[in-house]
């Protein structure tokens, strides 16, 4: 899983290489650089493809049993089985409705505690630090209480994935919300504008990149904390996947399960960061970095 | 004689020199894994002759002359979890259920069955004591907890198939033994399919049990044996025929009823009470449920478990019964111990034979 992995832009090494070069060797110039931003695409892959390889040659070389790390080959038979079945669907789609309702849930609440937080430093001062003691605990320690509240149902799911959401959301908004810039601050105290105008025409554009940091933080948090809700009390989805194929010590079913929950969590990653790149062009220009 | 040839000569002789001294040397430490959590400090546990024979440190006792240790690994995720020490060789015997060895079998882990150790044990469905669930049949679509992977699980289906379900006319939830006892007790779940553990939240008013398998003919019950890892059997024959000649004098002691009393006792270390286990074992001879013979039902169970595995895709390739049985190192302590006729031998159906 990629944990709000900071994108560089390939723009960059290319843009400075451009302007280096003098007018003789300015083909030349271009054509590395050109080389240089394929090279910053394909960095990335670099890595995975390593371990891909160890893999395989570890497999093919016997270095590792096959019962504990099955061959890639297997691995993908074992996804392609998934897929044409329809389990992998299905698991997939209980899995993301889980996490969405979750997620929505935790976010929601989230902007509220931390908005609100954000705005009165005496909500601060009364409610924070139980607020922080209280997130300290990890989503496998709430699980036996929970487990007793609510049960082994779905509500369980929901409350500890909302419960991984949440917590970064509201951070980042309470900090979001405490970044209005002071000088545009005493323009608007000038134009004597109410606290609503404020909030909506300075507060928040201002607040708007670190909410959605915050947001993507707390996708990859409820996703990971899917996962653990899964392994622990179910009967579907693809934590539960996981836990099935341990079970029944079909370790190329527990691969091609990590390797679905890995790539699902990757694709929604990087949408968020697409839009979080959006949001913040969108954002008045004098709160652009 | 070439250079290279003789080298390779050299080479050879070295090879098995080496691997006649790796057959002759003696281990340092025998690991058991069971596949149970244990409880207490130590961990024990009980209901088979392995537990007794943890117990009663008799492997600890055998081996002590010979510097050699014993190490008894517990595991929380009971047969799966055995099952993944084992692609590991970090065991070298385990005390198993039949199911988890068939998918273990199925996926290419290379064992030998020694002997049984706990047969014919049945599976208990529990619920809550205010709950209208009466008998299976009464598990449809509802809330019903049980432990896949481990030799409780195919007696269930079977029950559910005896009555006309499966699985998926349930909503099943997968926990193991701890979890699922829990959810019962806190009625987060509508019933929960366990073993003898039920019996104690039955005597403390908060579970009632509809359904015991046995009840139903051996053909509904779980068995569960220790197996040896191939390569510790081929490189010590001698400590494997040791091991089992405990075990099968462990089998005869817990066999005895004269020792109904004081195995109860024993086992009830284990955290599971003196009256579950009289529950558990009640109106059967111990010599019923503690033979270690490899018989034709035996065998015919292992089988049916193979198949139905099959059948329920829990294996992907079938798996080769026979030659699973290594039936010699019992044989020999049976003759050594003068015990070939004390327990009766069953044919497939579970009718005693002649």
């Amino acid at each position: 899983m990629t944990d709000t992995a900071i994108t560089i832009s390939p723009d960059t090494p290319r843009a400075t290489a451009s302007h280096i070069g003098t007018a003789g060797t300015h083909v030349h110039a271009r054509s590395r650089a050109a080389l240089r931003a394929c090279a910053w695409h394909l960095a990335p892959w670099l890595l995975p493809a390593l371990l891909f390889l160890l893999w395989s040659v570890g497999c093919a070389r016997g270095w590792i049993a096959p019962q504990i790390l099955p061959a890639p080959q297997r691995v993908y038979d074992t996804l392609v089985d998934l897929a044409l079945s329809g389990e992998l669907a299905r698991n997939t789609l209980i899995s993301l409705q889980r996490v969405l309702l979750g997620f929505a849930g935790g976010t929601l609440l989230g902007f509220t505690i931390g908005g609100a937080l954000g705005l009165s430093r005496t909500l601060e001062a009364w409610v924070l630090p139980s607020f922080n003691a209280v997130v300290q605990i990890p989503v496998l320690g709430w699980l036996p209480f929970l487990l007793l509240l609510v049960g082994v149902g779905e509500p369980l799911k929901y409350l500890l994935i909302g419960h991984a959401a949440l917590v970064p959301v509201t951070l980042s908004t309470m900090q979001g919300f405490r970044q209005a810039p002071a000088a545009l601050d005493e323009v608007a105290r000038v134009y004597a504008y109410t606290r609503w105008q404020r909030i909506v025409r300075l507060v928040l554009p201002a607040a708007v990149p670190t909410l959605a940091t915050g947001v993507r933080l707390a996708f990859t948090k409820a996703w990971l904390a899917l996962v653990v809700v899964e392994l622990v009390a179910s009967s579907e989805g693809l934590g539960y996947l996981i836990v099935y194929g341990r079970q029944l010590f079909q370790l190329d079913l527990v691969m091609a399960s990590v390797v679905v929950v890995g790539v699902i969590g990757l694709v929604i990653n990087r949408l968020l960061d697409a839009l979080e790149k959006r949001l913040r062009r969108g954002t008045p220009s004098a709160f652009r970095a | 004689m070439r250079p290279h040839r003789v080298l390779r000569y050299l080479l050879c002789t070295a090879l098995a020199l080496t691997s006649l001294y790796a057959a002759a040397e003696k281990p340092t430490v025998i690991r058991i894994g069971v596949a149970q959590q244990g409880a207490g400090d130590p961990p024990t546990f009980g209901g088979s002759t392995a537990a007794t024979v943890q117990n009663q440190q008799l492997l600890e006792k055998e081996f002590a002359a010979d510097g050699i240790k014993v190490q008894w690994l517990f595991f929380k995720g009971a047969g799966p979890a055995v099952n993944e020490a084992i692609a590991d060789d970090a065991l070298d015997f385990a005390y198993q259920g039949d199911l988890p060895s068939v998918l273990a079998r199925a996926n290419g882990l290379k064992t030998r069955i020694l002997l049984e150790s706990g047969v014919r044990s049945g599976v208990k469905v529990g619920v809550p004591p205010d709950s209208d669930i009466k008998s299976i049949k009464d598990l449809k679509d509802r809330r019903v907890a049980i432990f896949r992977g481990t030799n409780l699980q195919l007696v269930a289906d079977n029950a559910l198939a005896a009555n006309q379900l499966d699985e998926h006319a349930l909503r099943v939830i997968n926990l193991d033994i701890a979890s699922s006892l829990a959810a019962l007790a806190s009625k987060g779940i509508d019933a929960s399919v366990n073993d003898y553990h039920l019996y104690r939240l039955r005597d403390q008013g908060l579970a009632r049990i509809v359904y015991e398998s046995q009840h139903d003919g051996p053909q509904f019950t779980r068995q569960a044996h220790l197996l040896v890892l191939d390569g510790f059997e081929k490189a010590h024959p001698d400590i494997v025929q040791r091991v089992v000649n405990v075990f099968v004098q462990a089998a005869q002691w817990s066999s005895d009823e004269a020792n109904r009393d004081a195995l109860f006792k024993l086992w009830a270390k284990s955290g599971v009470s003196y009256a579950s286990w009289q529950a558990e074992f009640a109106e059967q001879p111990l010599k019923y449920r503690n033979s270690p013979l490899i018989d034709p039902f035996i065998v015919a169970r292992y089988k049916a478990v193979a198949q139905d595995a099959l059948r329920l895709k829990l294996i992907r390739q079938p798996v080769d019964v026979d030659s699973w049985f290594e039936p010699r190192y019992l044989e020999n302590a049976l003759r050594a111990q003068k015990l070939e006729h004390y327990w009766t031998r069953y044919d497939a159906a579970g009718k005693p034979l002649g």
